[in-house]
């Protein structure tokens, strides 16, 4: 009886160190302010935005400078940002930017010479090339003017007003002697943007400050505050109990976790990714040498077409991906990009219709043997594909399950290869041993990042170097459509282009696209007043390649301590003393004990 | 405090008695010592050599790894390799890792562009921190329990302790501190999600309480999964002190039965226990790793963690070499302190 007694008292010790933790809590320095706490389950990789690559810190790169230009909120144009308003030449070579008089959170002038100084840097140190080489191979000179910023191209590019490179202060940033090497870890950032970073405890958290000065008018917080978690579940459990106010890029189960909590709300909107299948289709190097060992039946186009009539995406949206998903009837641009997004209609639409998969089998002469499975025109090989996946993706093994079904009713066989991460990149990307693999891409406003990676010169070259294919992929129209659309600076007409490109990947099927997974996120009601989303309605909040859902949101404050200072220190008081009490009486009651013992020998 | 003394007695006069005075056994310590010692070295050059292969035979280019799917210019990615002087012979490589790893020098981390002595120089206080907490408690509470086991072998207790410890034993860590997640945290909202303090942590008094705070699931994770394994041996060591002639020959003195399990059967008992201890002292270092994760508590273990997901080949290569060192230190130490401490090692 006694010992349970010593027990309860031991919870309640127990207990009461949590209660103080949570007082502890509320007495924070954060009480009176206004902040708002984001989750990540990604760590940040650099604050030196020349190096950085993960879609945390380029979020918070976002926050914190000023671009060419940004998305608009509502429609995802290209739309001012630092630069006021700009103008191509006749040819599309010259692009003349007028950069806006604001000032550097240190209260030195912004000035089309620190934009110039970013894009030198770029192009002429390889070291800065890490974050956003490829988005000035095309430049070939860039001058400053006062406020002009002049940027000479290679070659005509519509989507130079897409640049993702942020504008560095160049007083700041041109002393810095090794780019590759240095951190950016030097706080208070000088920011041009709505936050000014102030500190970053790798691997913990990155604080930003509301810059008071930014030109569109300070953020309605006071701070904003990125937290990290290694591990998303308990992201989930920091929402629930309020240490975080809102976690974006969430999977299925973990959003499903949030369900029910009256304070949490639930986002799910369309989001920027798409889940495809990449389809050996004949893999070969920058010189057309083939390489790797895919199936050779996966070159005919009429093996890849009959598998995509195969697919039921409706069952596959439902059960893997538990509803959270848009079956994909059109090729790698998501819906949420209205301008750009494609998708079939009559003829060219591919639905669910195996029997019509067989069909097209049949007449190519792809036969079925005696147990059913279907072998080569001319020879004995039987159709037994590899699907190549990532190791501890459950979705991905469920995945596989269902496609394995899917295809074996029409007489394919399916086994399932997993890969590490690192090895999976390099058999799917650039040795080709693999039939078919999983992937995914998310979609910038522009996409036109995405449809370049299925271009012939993304290829691996003979050494086995570079590349950055999706698909092996080279083809005629493809190559031609893209070289056009490059041109082509009326938006209509380049979407125009843009479909067709995606109609051609869709029928000849290097890739099929089987759904376009949710944006998950979710946050608190009573901390968050109100957020909103890129594009604005029914958008992303986290992680939208723009400023404007953390610039616009506005937030409750953080709770005052409960009282002033007494009730703190009351309850330091309270639990010395507790614990005082309760190790007297743990020690009278091992007394007592031992007497009860003695008597009994 | 001179009970322990006598107690020890018994078994030390039995081994030690023939060599009469202590010189040849203090020499003989400092040989063993010294044996140990160069087993020791021996292991940490095999960690060396096999650091250096292991890393290398890893699938995949640690190159293109570190691109991370991003489109690198052929131009960049040689960069990279000579970066990571990738482009030497292996030979070069190899001897250049091993002067480089006998001055302390781990290269520098491809992600975060520091020294790996200095990133593990910052994390390494709040792994000893949690592993060290979380040691003193498991060691406690399984001699404690164990002791008390042991002495009534097949009471309530007994049966109770014993169970429950196997239990908590034979779960995954990764489960039980989610568990306590979802529990403490999610349910209960008493106990934070993350790290080792608030984001706006307070100052002073108030910090220490919100570093303790923080501490509770993570101590009790690692706690609950090991401490099993003190209380065995405790349990079980004491069972064989209690049918020894010493305990009865106590007990005949009429000595109250506290006083001979804590004066006699105890300290004889101890001595495997304290064995065990300080082999495992070796783990406190690289043991966390999975608390760590959960909790993402910013130590080594989520250093080594973050990088094994980058991956950051010289952050790997230098917390692992750091991990396996630590463990053949400990176990050097654990060696030789048992020879100290137990006399009948010495005569074997």
């Amino acid at each position: 009886m006694r010992k349970w007694l010593a027990r309860l008292a031991v919870l309640g010790v127990a207990l009461l160190v949590a209660g103080q933790g949570q007082a502890a809590l509320a007495q924070d320095p954060a009480a009176g302010k206004k902040i708002v706490r984001v989750g990540a389950t990604q760590a940040v990789d650099s604050m030196n935005p020349f190096q950085a690559v993960r879609l945390v810190s380029t979020s918070i790169h976002r926050w914190m400078y000023g671009f060419l230009t940004v998305p608009d909120s509502k429609t995802l144009k290209p739309s001012p940002d630092l630069a006021e308003s700009w103008t191509p030449s006749e040819d599309g070579l010259t692009w003349t930017f007028k950069i806006r008089q604001t000032k550097w959170s240190d209260g030195r002038p912004v000035t089309a010479e620190d934009a110039a100084w970013t894009f030198n840097k770029i192009m002429s140190d390889d070291a800065a090339k890490t974050a956003n080489g490829p988005a000035v191979e095309n430049f070939e000179s860039v001058t400053a003017n006062g406020q002009d910023l002049i940027i000479k191209l290679k070659a005509p590019q519509a989507s130079i007003l897409e640049n993702p490179i942020p504008i560095m202060p160049k007083h700041v940033w041109e002393k810095v002697t090794n780019i590759g090497e240095f951190s950016g870890d030097e706080y208070p950032s000088v920011t041009s943007g709505p936050y000014i970073a102030v500190e970053h405890k790798k691997d913990q958290y990155v604080k930003l400050k509301a810059n008071p000065d930014y030109w569109r008018g300070a953020p309605k917080i006071d701070e904003l505050q990125v937290v990290f978690y290694d591990n998303p579940a308990a992201s989930v459990v920091g929402l629930k109990n309020g240490e975080i106010d809102l976690i974006g890029r969430l999977n299925p189960p973990e959003f499903e976790a949030l369900k029910g909590d009256p304070n949490i709300v639930q986002w799910n909107q369309q989001g920027r990714r798409g889940a495809y299948l990449q389809i050996n289709h004949g893999a070969t190097t920058t010189d057309d040498k083939p390489v790797g060992d895919g199936h050779p039946a996966l070159k005919d186009q009429k093996v890849r077409q009959a598998l995509h009539w195969a697919i039921d995406k409706d069952k596959l949206v439902a059960e893997v991906q538990n509803g959270l998903a848009k079956p994909a009837h059109g090729s790698i641009v998501p819906p949420m990009y209205t301008d750009f997004f494609w998708e079939a209609t009559g003829d060219t639409k591919v639905t669910y219709d195996p029997a019509k998969a067989n069909q097209i089998l049949d007449d190519a002469g792809y036969k079925k043997g005696a147990d059913g499975i279907r072998t080569m025109p001319d020879g004995d090989r039987k159709l037994e594909f590899r699907f190549s996946i990532h190791t501890d993706t459950p979705i991905e093994d469920k995945l596989a399950e269902y496609l394995t079904g899917f295809f074996k009713e029409i007489g394919i066989t399916l086994t399932t290869k997993k890969l590490d991460s690192s090895k999976f990149t390099e058999e799917t990307g650039v040795t080709g041993l693999f039939d078919i693999a999983i992937s995914g891409w998310s979609v910038n406003p522009d996409p036109e990042e995405v449809l370049a990676t299925h271009l012939c010169s993304r290829r691996p070259t003979p050494a086995g170097e570079g590349g950055g294919t999706e698909s092996f992929y080279c083809d005629e129209t493809f190559e031609k459509l893209y070289q056009e659309q490059l041109k082509e600076l009326d938006r209509p007409k380049r979407a125009e282009l843009i479909k067709q490109m995606q109609e051609r990947l869709y029928t000849d099927a290097p890739v099929i696209t089987i759904y376009y997974t949710n944006d998950l996120e979710g946050y608190r009601k009573d901390r968050i007043k109100s957020i909103t989303s890129v594009p604005e309605a029914d958008g992303i909040l986290y992680g939208a390649s723009s400023f404007w859902p953390f610039y616009s949101l506005e937030a409750v404050e953080s709770a005052p301590a409960q009282a002033e200072g007494g009730s703190n220190t009351g309850l330091i008081a309270g639990v010395v003393g507790a614990v005082v009490v309760i190790g007297l009486g743990a020690f009278f009651l091992t007394r007592r004990r031992k007497s009860v013992a003695d008597d009994r020998e | 405090m001179t009970a322990p003394l006598e107690a020890v007695e018994p078994a030390a006069t039995q081994a030690a008695g023939p060599a009469g005075d202590d010189r040849p056994a203090r020499r003989g310590i400092l040989r063993y010592a010294l044996s140990k010692a160069g087993g020791a070295l021996f292991s940490i050059a095999m960690v060396i050599v096999g650091t250096f292969f292991l890393f290398r035979l890893l699938p995949g280019d640690p190159v293109r790894a570190l691109a991370q799917g991003r489109n690198m210019t052929p131009e960049q990615l040689d960069l990279e390799r000579r970066k990571l002087g990738l482009d030497q012979p292996l030979i070069n490589q190899f001897f250049d890792f091993v002067g480089d790893t006998l001055r302390f020098d781990f290269g520098m981390s491809y992600e975060y562009k520091r020294p790996v002595l200095d990133l593990i120089g910052d994390r390494i206080g709040a792994t000893l921190l949690l592993a060290g907490v979380g040691l003193a408690v498991a060691v406690s509470l399984g001699i404690w329990q164990g002791m008390r086991a042991g002495w009534r072998h097949g009471s309530r207790f007994d049966k109770f302790s014993t169970g429950t410890s196997l239990v908590l034993w034979s779960v995954p860590t990764f489960w039980l501190g989610l568990l306590l997640l979802l529990v403490f945290g999610a349910y209960f909202k008493i106990f934070p999600s993350r790290g080792i303090q608030s984001v706006d942590a307070p100052d002073g008094f108030a910090y220490v309480l919100d570093v303790a705070h923080h501490m509770v699931l993570p101590v009790i994770t690692l706690v609950g999964v090991v401490y099993a394994q003190y209380l065995l041996v405790m349990r079980s060591s004491l069972l064989d002190e209690v049918g020894q002639d010493y305990v009865t020959t106590a007990r005949a003195k009429g000595l109250r039965d506290d006083d001979v399990r804590r004066r006699h059967a105890v300290p004889n008992a101890l001595l495997p226990t304290v064995t065990l201890v300080f082999m495992r002292v070796g783990f406190v270092v690289g043991g966390a790793v999975t608390v760590e994760t959960i909790f993402s508590w910013p130590g080594l273990g989520q250093l080594f963690y973050e990088a094994v997901r980058v991956p950051d080949f010289t952050l790997m290569q230098g917390t692992f070499m750091l991990i396996t060192v630590a463990v053949i230190i400990m176990n050097t130490l654990a060696d030789v302190v048992y020879h100290i401490l137990d006399p009948r090692v010495r005569s074997a």
